[in-house]
């Protein structure tokens, strides 16, 4: 399998800041993987690290196999890195007219790929006057355009309206998935990387804390929705500190499959009416603050 | 690729037209204007014929480009400079150029591009000194001669190739100030100062001096493309101090290759986490 992006110890520190601390993260070539993370978690830190905007305080990052500003790798990525900017003076299709002569493009598809992403009405009009969702959108055709192997976006759905980041995510998947283009998202639209990302790595304090496959990380997180005619009291009591009340009528048990019989046998002789128990799986969302939860509480114990 | 990073800051200056018309064109511009100005004032208001045999139109392209790199145009030029080199931490765009070629390559390109348009700029002086000197002529009846002091086309171009590289040596000052900065308004200050500063220098110090020039005169590229230029036109003028045009060009190449340089490495290691 190969490697789009590794991190390999990565450190980088801004003064007293340590935005990226001992990271080490390999991202497999292919699919659409997502970088998840609260503000200041490292995301924007690590791919301006992989395009070579900022250099690594220790470790290496390796793009496409190659070092950093290697210009061969260079030449095989397609990145948005936060909300682009341009220079007032040039139109949208100025823009990726300029960017195809910097790539070494002899015919690039600038009209088509201003129509794929919505802007062709506006592309002889200056970027100056473009709204946040136009830029958005521009910045994304700019890092398609070259038929990159690898694409780096970071948040490439801010600034959109509802039908806007819809039609940017089934680009995004349609890439990904028609023409084998690797995609690395950050996001902090939760539902929009559940919909789009094959695998997900959460960081946190500039350190992965969990990686996986979205419904390997989604399954392992699944709980017992227990719905009951029974007054909602009387099923936490049996439930104890496993429960959690869901609505006025369900609680959610945090058990594993095997407890769940000896659970049931334990409701019923309790006198509780059950109406229905039905295995819920974890959302990527009570993952992902679960998983920040418990790394807070681990640091600081540690600390 | 260099030569495609070439071709984008190419596309990008032809489009900023702000930046060509004010860098490039304005202090040309302006030269011709108060040419023509000072012809008619001549005609007009002091309604005297003025002492002399006629205008040598090649010295007059010589006189115009000497000066092409003075303080008035260097003002203009590192308008347009600061434009190209810094413009990119004032749009914060570096992060839209850096993933497609090398560090070395975009800058390197913006210095190609400023050298291209400074080029341009000093034919567009030439050209419009070389009309302003036929109009001036026709306007005050004087006669039109190619040259009045034995200059030909030739010396025009080693006029032009001494003011280029003068003017390629502050804008590699302007690269070195552009990374240094991250700031288009602290390239016109500090190259101007810079550009300021040497001429007083140089100045005080030729009063001082007596025969060859000194290092902390030919340190300075000023003096030495003043020197070069003399040394061109009429060097019987310099005496002894014409042995000293190679340190001087050695000077104006040095100060170019090092600036530019330091230009490079500094941006190769430089931080682009906001522009």
């Amino acid at each position: 399998m190969s490697i789009a992006l590794e991190a390999d110890r990565l450190t980088k520190t801004y003064g007293a800041v340590r935005a990226l601390d001992d990271f080490s993260l390999a991202i497999p070539a292919g699919g659409v993987f997502g970088v998840l993370g609260p503000n200041g978690a490292g995301k924007s830190t690590l791919f301006r690290i992989a395009l070579g905007l900022v250099r690594p305080t220790s470790g290496a990052v390796r793009l496409s196999g190659a070092a950093p500003g290697d210009i061969t790798a260079l030449r095989k990525v397609g990145a948005m890195i936060e909300t682009p900017r341009y220079p007032a003076y040039l139109t949208g299709r100025d823009t990726l007219k300029m960017l195809a002569l910097e790539s070494g493009l002899k015919s690039p598809d600038i009209d088509g790929w201003l129509e794929r992403v919505g802007i062709a009405h506006a592309a002889d009009r200056s970027t100056s006057g473009y709204s946040v969702g136009m830029k958005q959108r521009l910045g994304l055709a700019a890092a398609f355009f070259t038929k990159p192997e690898l694409v780096i976006l970071d948040e490439p759905t801010s600034g959109m309206d509802p039908a806007g980041i819809q039609e940017i995510r089934a680009l995004i998947v349609d890439l990904a998935r028609r023409e084998g283009v690797t995609v690395i998202l950050a996001s902090h639209q939760l539902d929009e990387v559940r919909r789009v990302c094959d695998r997900v790595a959460i960081l946190s304090k500039g350190k992965v804390v969990a990686e996986g496959g979205v419904a390997e990380l989604t399954a392992g997180e699944a709980r017992l929705r227990i719905t009951a005619a029974s007054p909602i009291a009387q099923i936490l009591a049996v439930l104890g500190a496993k429960g959690v009340a869901d609505g006025a009528d369900a609680a959610l048990a945090d058990i594993r499959r095997d407890e769940a019989p000896a659970l049931i046998r334990s409701l019923v002789e309790a006198g509780v009416e059950i109406i229905e128990a039905r295995w819920r799986d974890a959302d990527l969302e009570g993952v992902y603050l679960k998983t920040l939860e418990r790394t807070s509480e681990e640091q600081g114990g540690d600390a | 690729m260099l030569a495609d990073a070439i071709a984008a800051e190419r596309f990008r200056l032809l489009r900023d037209r702000s930046a060509v018309f004010w860098g490039f064109c304005f202090a040309p511009l302006v030269g011709f204007v108060l040419s023509i100005g000072g012809d008619l004032f001549l005609h007009n208001v002091i309604k005297k014929p003025m002492p002399g045999l006629g205008i040598g139109l090649i010295d007059q392209v010589i006189k115009a480009l000497s000066t092409g790199a003075s303080t008035f145009d260097a003002l203009f030029l590192m308008i347009g400079a600061a434009a190209v080199l810094a413009g990119d931490y004032r749009w914060e765009t570096w992060r839209l150029l850096t993933p497609r070629n090398t560090r070395q390559n975009l800058l390197l390109a913006k210095l190609v591009v400023v050298g291209e348009a400074a080029f341009w700029s000093l034919i567009l002086t030439a050209v419009l000194s070389a009309v302003a000197a036929v109009i001036g002529a026709g306007i005050n009846g004087k006669a039109l001669s190619l040259s009045m002091f034995g200059h030909g086309p030739f010396d025009i171009l080693g006029v032009l190739a001494i003011t280029w590289l003068e003017v390629m040596t502050l804008a590699a000052l302007a690269a070195f100030v552009g990374v240094l900065s991250r700031s288009t308004m602290g390239v016109v200050v500090v190259c101007l100062g810079a550009r300021f500063i040497q001429t007083i220098l140089a100045s005080s110090l030729r009063l001082m001096e007596q025969g060859q020039p000194s290092w902390k005169l030919l340190a300075l590229p000023v003096f030495d493309a003043d020197l070069l230029r003399a040394a061109l036109l009429d060097p019987a003028q310099l005496g002894q101090a014409s042995g000293s045009a190679g340190p001087a060009l050695i000077a104006l190449f040095a100060w170019t290759a090092v600036l530019a340089a330091g230009a490079v490495l500094l941006f190769r290691r430089q931080d682009l986490t906001k522009e």
